[in-house]
């Protein structure tokens, strides 16, 4: 009976990448030119900023935590480093660490707010999401900011560096997919073989038989905080890179891609279980069917609607997931 | 376990029906309202920013003439453009003006407030770029009974029914985005494309929209598509079609031409860039016009940055044209990858609101004006009077 409920529990990790490969031909026969090496890029180029999101959120997740500020803090990070940058001249290189650092910055005041001032996750980061908006446009005076493009002389090499470059023998190779996966194999590896990985499962799964087994909780938890602030800074650099004009006053909503590739990669809401493989191929479903229902020519409407259909799928999964797994677990 | 598979099953199953419907049926959505752009609940300030009293001459009476300028935002570039313009003028006329916006364009409220507590200092005059005319409804009613002119600019105060707006300093937004479709059929290699193009191999002219709800965008969309079908029948007559939205289609048996509207999910860049990704994946595109800084933005992003628009590049022979200005749109033209730009006159914009709103404070009858809009590319963007209008 065990054995069975091992091999069903297995197939359903393979559920997640099935369904990868399914919209994948399904879009491939049915959109208008999907399936050439240039869509494919820009599935990659569009995954990048919300993979970094995502791969941060997953170890707050897996906590039982929850993360809404992702979006206004990547585009707060984005939007002083591109001010330091352009306003008062800073090197790029400073530029980049000043958008690593707002992100890093954001998830530790997160993690204090949640572990140290027992803010429920929800609040907590709710009120960065609108404090971290605020000061992007506070600082910027409400203008919006550009990035170095390809061709200035002063920080041309940003996007060569981040997003494409004419290296390998190839025109426009895209090097963010190297970033992006170069820090999935970074994180998988800090989730999955290290001391932090472990303590995060465990608080997961049991926060307070965690705390009575010597972990302690409200540190670790400020360091996974921080942790996904550092990836959501991460996410800031790859978000400048594909896009360059960073706008005030945005970056709402954009926490939700994040979430909902951690969702359909099969990660539990409820915290104590879930992988990063998992996680990254989530995103890129969310990648192939934004691409996907827009190459079908579907307009603006449907897109959303189908969209919000695939977050509540998303959900359920995620409830019956959980449900199969507590049946394994008591028989 | 059993009920798990089940529900994915159902679920998958659900998402693919669906699209396939949706796919293959006609694509007429009835509701052609994106998504709202996001709340936002940002509590920030813009500095306010009043003229210097000390620099120009006092006004003939002794007491300065004051009139608050209420602006639409201060996100981007264009509305510090609107302001030199506003400032150029308060010092030529000797006025005090008051610039200020709320710290985006979705905050309605904040900009009600702040023209609320202008309101308490009696101004002679105020100019208004209103974010929504129903919410300020009753502060006109109160400028009329105190027979307050406003002055409306940028895009004004529309739908008034109150009668205090005396006259409206704008861009045409139609007028300004059908240059771009007239510079479209003055390209030689752009026309001959349409004289060839058949029922079989239509040649596809794009335009990229990043919502079909704003006065100005949807203006722009109108203008350029009607002067595009408008050029394009006199080398196809009967054979021009508009399609990609309700709002603008035009159906034809057999088109030969088809402009295609791309109207983007939501108005962030990232949509705008998968709308501009489909657009491209297009059979027979010849060109593109973006129609205003988001949606340059957006477009640029998939074409990485407008490399591929270089000659010999993926893109070398699509034939592109934007509209407004910002960093990335004037590098685009200034490599030649963009044919060119529209830009408006903020400026000017910002100028003729102060000026028109102390005539009408002193009594003198007033009139709409067209603020103009200028074609730039890469030949003439770093002329003088060019410069002045393309902002970073």
């Amino acid at each position: 009976m065990e054995k069975l409920g091992q091999k069903k529990i297995d197939l359903q990790k393979l559920l997640a990448p099935a369904a990868l490969v399914i919209l994948y031909v399904f879009f491939s026969i049915f959109g208008n030119n999907f399936l050439t090496l240039d869509t494919f890029k820009n599935i990659l180029e569009s995954s990048y900023y919300i993979g970094f999101m995502a791969f941060g959120v997953t170890f707050i997740i897996i906590t039982g935590g929850i993360d809404l500020s992702l979006g206004t803090v990547m585009m707060c990070s984005a939007l002083l480093g591109a001010y330091v940058f352009k306003q008062l001249q800073w090197p790029l290189v400073a530029a980049l660490l000043v958008t690593v650092g707002v992100g890093t910055l954001f998830g530790f005041l997160n993690g204090i707010f949640v572990a140290k001032l027992k803010l429920p996750p929800f609040i907590a980061t709710l009120g960065t999401m609108m404090m971290s908006q605020g000061v992007g446009s506070i600082l910027t005076n409400v203008q919006s900011q550009t990035w170095p493009t390809a061709t200035e002389p002063v920080g041309g090499w940003f996007k060569k560096v981040f997003i494409r470059a004419d290296i390998l023998g190839v025109k426009g190779f895209p090097v963010g997919a190297l970033w992006l996966a170069g820090f999935f194999i970074i994180a998988a590896l800090i989730l999955h073989k290290t001391k932090f990985g472990r303590y995060v499962f465990a608080i997961g799964s049991n926060e307070e038989a965690a705390r009575l087994s010597g972990i302690n909780v409200d540190n670790w938890k400020v360091a996974v905080y921080t942790l996904s602030g550092f990836f959501v800074g991460m996410s800031g650099i790859m978000y400048a890179a594909a896009y360059t004009t960073i706008t005030p006053g945005t970056g709402n909503g954009q926490e939700m891609n994040g979430i909902t590739g951690v969702v359909i990669g099969g990660t539990s809401m409820a915290g104590g279980s879930g992988t990063m493989a998992g996680t990254l191929i989530g995103v890129f479903i969310m990648a192939v069917l934004k691409n996907g229902l827009s190459a079908c020519g579907l307009q603006a409407p449907w897109q959303t609607f189908f969209t919000g259909l695939v977050v509540i799928g998303a959900v359920l999964l995620d409830i019956y997931r959980t449900k199969a797994a507590n049946k394994v677990k008591k028989s | 376990m059993k009920k798990t598979k089940k529900v994915l099953a159902l679920l998958l199953a659900m998402v693919m029906v669906l699209a396939l419907a949706a796919c293959g049926g006609d694509n007429s959505g009835k509701t052609n309202d994106p998504a709202p752009s996001t709340s936002d609940p940002s509590t920030s300030d813009p500095a306010p920013s009043t003229s210097d009293p000390s620099t120009s001459d006092p006004a003939p009476s002794g007491e300065k003439m004051y009139i608050p300028v209420m602006a639409k935002g201060f996100q981007h570039q264009f509305w510090v453009a609107v302001k030199t313009g506003a400032d150029a003028a308060a010092a030529d006329l000797g006025v005090e003006i008051y610039f200020n916006g709320p710290a985006s364009e979705t905050e309605i409220d904040a900009q009600v407030n702040m023209v609320k507590s202008e309101m308490a200092k009696n101004p002679k005059a105020l100019a208004l770029a209103a974010l929504s005319t129903d919410a300020v409804k009753e502060i006109l009613e109160e400028c009329a009974s105190k027979n307050i002119p406003v002055i409306g600019f940028d895009s004004g105060v529309p739908d008034d029914t109150s009668g205090a707006v005396k006259a409206t300093a704008a861009t045409s937004n139609e007028a300004a985005a059908a240059i771009a479709a007239e510079k479209f059929g003055e390209h030689a290699d752009l026309v001959a494309k349409m004289q060839a193009a058949t029922s079989d191999a239509p040649v596809v002219i794009g335009c990229v929209s990043q919502d079909a709800v704003s006065a100005s965008i949807v203006g722009r969309t109108t203008g350029f598509v009607d002067k595009m079908v408008e050029i394009a029948e006199q080398y196809q007559p009967g054979k021009v079609a508009v399609e990609g939205h309700t709002k603008w289609e035009k159906k034809v048996d057999a088109p030969a031409i088809i402009i295609q509207v791309a109207i983007s999910a939501t108005t962030e860049a990232t949509a705008v860039q998968t709308a501009a990704n489909a657009l491209l994946n297009t059979n027979g595109l010849a060109a593109v016009f973006c129609s205003n800084e988001g949606a340059v933005t957006g477009f640029l992003a998939a074409v990485s940055d407008g490399e591929d628009l270089a000659d010999g590049g993926k893109y070398g022979d699509l034939v592109v044209a934007g509209f407004d200005a910002g960093a990335t749109q004037k590098n685009a033209v200034r490599q030649g990858w963009f044919y060119g730009s529209v830009t408006q006159d903020p400026y000017s914009i910002g100028y003729n609101a102060v000026a028109m709103a102390v005539k009408a404070a002193n009594g003198e009858a007033v009139s709409d004006v067209d603020t103009g809009a200028k074609w730039y590319d890469a030949s003439n963007i770093d002329n003088e009077d060019i410069a002045l209008l393309v902002y970073d």
